[in-house]
């Protein structure tokens, strides 16, 4: 079986370009209504709504281009922001998650526009079927770590609220979520990319080996960190009862690495 | 005079706390079995056509419906009843249409966004209406400040943001915990506002009130007032462990709740968040335990500090408010004025009806006397019209003639609005000197 001829990319389709204007009036809006315009709020959600399906849309696009998620870390960029923007618009249904949603919307966005428009590189190598494998769960695991720290984020934010009696402060300015509850949700969240993000790491050893390249690159090092840090902190939660400020700041710390880890990625394509 | 209607315009006498201390206010206070009575003796002995009276803690007020004289009337009687002369307040017309609005929307009030209000003033209107002293106007204007008030709840953040101490442990507990089904509280010492707080919470939806106090006896009196359970003072440790919320509000001198225990306390729990509310003075709580892991502590002053913030967002959202009751109050005017002129309206109407029915009636007996020429029906019919023109434009004609000086353009410009007519010089003049001979004229061929 022949290789299908290899594109690393293909121009911007024009449901992207509807995506960064709805992702940039989604993040703007979203700030209108912490500003106090509650009204706005509908059409923030609405305006999340068509940036998600816009995005959805150009990554179908690209996949009958066959440029798909699973291509090259750059598209697991993109598709990384399109998991976050998804997990963001489903826990808005049922929380107000408006300062979240100001720091998650911008985030995407920036995502997005570097999975498009940075230089695609070269890639000399053919990525076989275990590379893409690997691609694409650690771009799930990461993009669950993603939420879970957008939600540890906010917890870090209401808990100082609190603690200084500020009600009035950003954190609860459109009601917020219960802090139980978010460290709650974080905490699943952790459960449920773990594993995903454990095979992604020991795809990515094999296939790595196999190409005959050492394991002693940098962003080895830091997903094995990432991993290490949320070990340590599912086995803190479970058996010592961590939880809050503690396990929040260890959530934020390990997806610090595991975004490092794809910048590096980015930065190496980028120049080759 | 708010428009011409017969009954009057709409009035309010009364005190609030703007104006009586609560010395004052409660001498003139009203019992609610006193009200029906009152009422009747306000819309039988006095001018007043419709009355509505409501008595509160905070205010007593008579809205009424009457004469002119009606509010000095009324102020008389509750004088009588009370001698509050200088706290006294009238409102007449738009002021007391404002005034209204403004007090169902609750900006009226001690607190402003509280919520008794609205339904204090329903209440009263029940009893004006079950006593049968309210009338159409006083309906209308309540019902329409039932829609102010709640135009301004839903339109501003008025009532949002808790106002006592109470409300700001629910507000807290929701923050924290979102719902507060399952949560147990815990009441150490035995203050009133620790029992009122505890109260709250589980109205609010707490699973369990726990009580503890040094003397046994305390403890269980309390636990029974609020069907909460006793516990002895010695287990105070694992009780704290077991509370998500903790009342406290003892009159002990030195801190009880101290670091060291609470180092115990959120390690045995596991950290789970945890809100301590010391009410105390001295303070139960040190300060520091605010800085562990899950503990949220709320000592009076920081309480105070957080009703004040919602205070002064609802300050802001009362100037809001205020233009919206501004706006209604403006629109509720403009209707209580169409009120005024309907009737002018409606005789207006029957005077021309029944001048043109009569003469129509006069041209029909004469064409039924006898047979008429095609010509003679035409010059009947022009003369019956214009007999009908000249009988209703008489008075109006005479009145302008016969006007002082000084109110002649005024008629004349009036006449012009409602007709829409624009004279010129010599039109007008010859319109005025003309119209008295044809319809001499025309009355004499009617009567040959």
């Amino acid at each position: 079986m022949t290789e299908p001829v290899r594109v690393l990319s293909v121009a911007p389709s024009p449901a992207f370009w509807v995506a960064v204007v709805a992702y940039a009036a989604a993040s703007a809006a979203l700030l209108v209504v912490l500003g106090g315009h509650k009204k706005a709020r509908p059409i923030a959600l609405a305006l999340v709504g068509i940036a998600f399906v816009a995005h959805a849309t150009d990554i179908g696009w690209r996949g009958v281009e066959h440029v798909h998620p699973a291509e090259s870390v750059r598209e697991a960029i993109g598709f990384l922001a399109f998991i976050i923007t998804g997990g963001y618009l489903v826990a808005s249904l049922r929380y107000r998650l408006t300062l979240g949603g100001v720091v998650v919307m911008p985030v995407s966005l920036v995502l997005l526009v570097l999975a498009r428009l940075t230089p695609a590189g070269t890639e000399p190598e053919a990525l076989s079927g275990l590379g893409r494998v690997h691609i694409v769960l650690a771009t799930i695991g990461v993009g669950v770590f993603a939420l879970a720290s957008a939600l540890s984020a906010i917890y870090l934010a209401e808990d100082r609220a609190l603690k200084k009696k500020k009600f009035d402060s950003a954190a609860f300015k459109d009601g917020g979520a219960p802090i139980e509850v978010l460290d709650r949700i974080s905490h699943r969240l952790i459960w449920i990319g773990f594993p995903i993000f454990t095979v992604a790491l020991v795809l990515g050893a094999i296939w790595t080996s196999r190409l005959g390249e050492g394991l002693g690159r940098i962003e080895y090092l830091l997903a094995a960190v990432t991993w290490v840090a949320y070990a340590t902190l599912l086995v803190a939660r479970q058996i010592y009862g961590w939880r809050g400020r503690r396990a929040a700041r260890l959530t934020l710390e390990g997806f610090a690495t595991a975004l490092a880890v794809l910048v590096i990625y980015l930065i190496r394509r980028m120049t080759g | 005079m708010t428009g011409p209607g017969a009954a009057g315009e709409l009035f309010v006498v009364g005190l609030s706390w703007r104006t009586a201390k609560v010395e004052v206010r409660e001498k003139l206070a009203f019992r609610e079995d006193e009200l029906p009575d009152t009422l009747r003796a306000i819309t039988q002995t006095l001018p007043v056509a419709e009355a509505l009276l409501i008595s509160t803690c905070n205010r007593v007020e008579v809205y009424g419906v009457g004469t002119a004289e009606a509010p000095g009337r009324v102020r008389e009687y509750l004088l009588r009843k009370a001698s509050v002369g200088e706290a006294l307040y009238v409102h007449r017309g738009p002021a007391a249409v404002r005034h209204v609005f403004s007090v169902a929307s609750s900006l009226d009030s001690l607190v402003v966004g509280e919520a008794q209000i609205l339904g204090q003033l329903k209440a009263a209107y029940g009893v004006a209406g079950t006593t049968g002293t309210s009338g159409p106007v006083l309906s209308r204007a309540l019902e329409r400040a039932f829609g102010v008030a709640k135009r301004v709840r839903t339109e501003t953040p008025i009532a949002r943001g808790s106002a006592n101490v109470s409300s700001v442990a629910v507000e807290l507990a929701a923050r924290v915990f979102g719902k507060l089904a399952g949560k147990s509280v815990l009441v150490v010492g035995a203050g009133k506002m620790s029992t009122l707080a505890a109260r709250h919470l589980y109205s609010e939806g707490a699973q369990r009130i726990v009580v503890t106090n040094r003397s046994p006896e305390k403890a269980q009196a309390l636990a029974d007032e609020i069907e909460g359970t006793a516990k002895p003072w010695a287990e105070l440790e694992q009780l704290l462990a077991d509370a998500d919320v903790v009342i406290s509000s003892t009159g002990a001198r030195e801190p009880i709740l101290t670091r060291a225990l609470f180092k115990k306390v959120t390690k045995a729990r596991r950290w789970k968040p945890m809100i301590v509310i010391d009410i105390a003075v001295p303070r139960d709580a040190e300060p520091a335990i605010n800085d562990l892991e899950g503990v949220y502590l709320y000592d009076i002053d920081a309480l105070d500090k957080v009703v004040q913030a919602n205070l002064a967002e609802r300050a802001k959202a009362a100037e809001h408010a205020g233009r919206i009751v501004e706006h209604e109050a403006g629109v509720f005017e403009q209707w209580l004025r169409t009120q005024g002129v309907v009737p002018t309206i409606r005789a207006l109407r029957e005077h021309f009806a029944h001048v043109a029915d009569a003469e129509v009636h006069k041209a029909l007996d004469q064409l039924g006397k006898k047979e008429l020429t095609r010509d003679q029906q035409r010059e009947l019919l022009q003369r019956t019209v214009q007999l009908v023109v000249n009988k209703l434009l008489h008075t109006p004609t005479t009145a302008l003639r016969g006007a002082p000086a000084d109110e002649a353009s005024v008629r004349a410009a009036i006449v012009c609005e409602l007709f829409g007519l624009e004279p010129g010089e010599e039109a007008a003049a010859e319109t005025v000197a003309d119209a008295p001979a044809s319809e001499q004229a025309a009355e004499r061929k009617a009567q040959a």
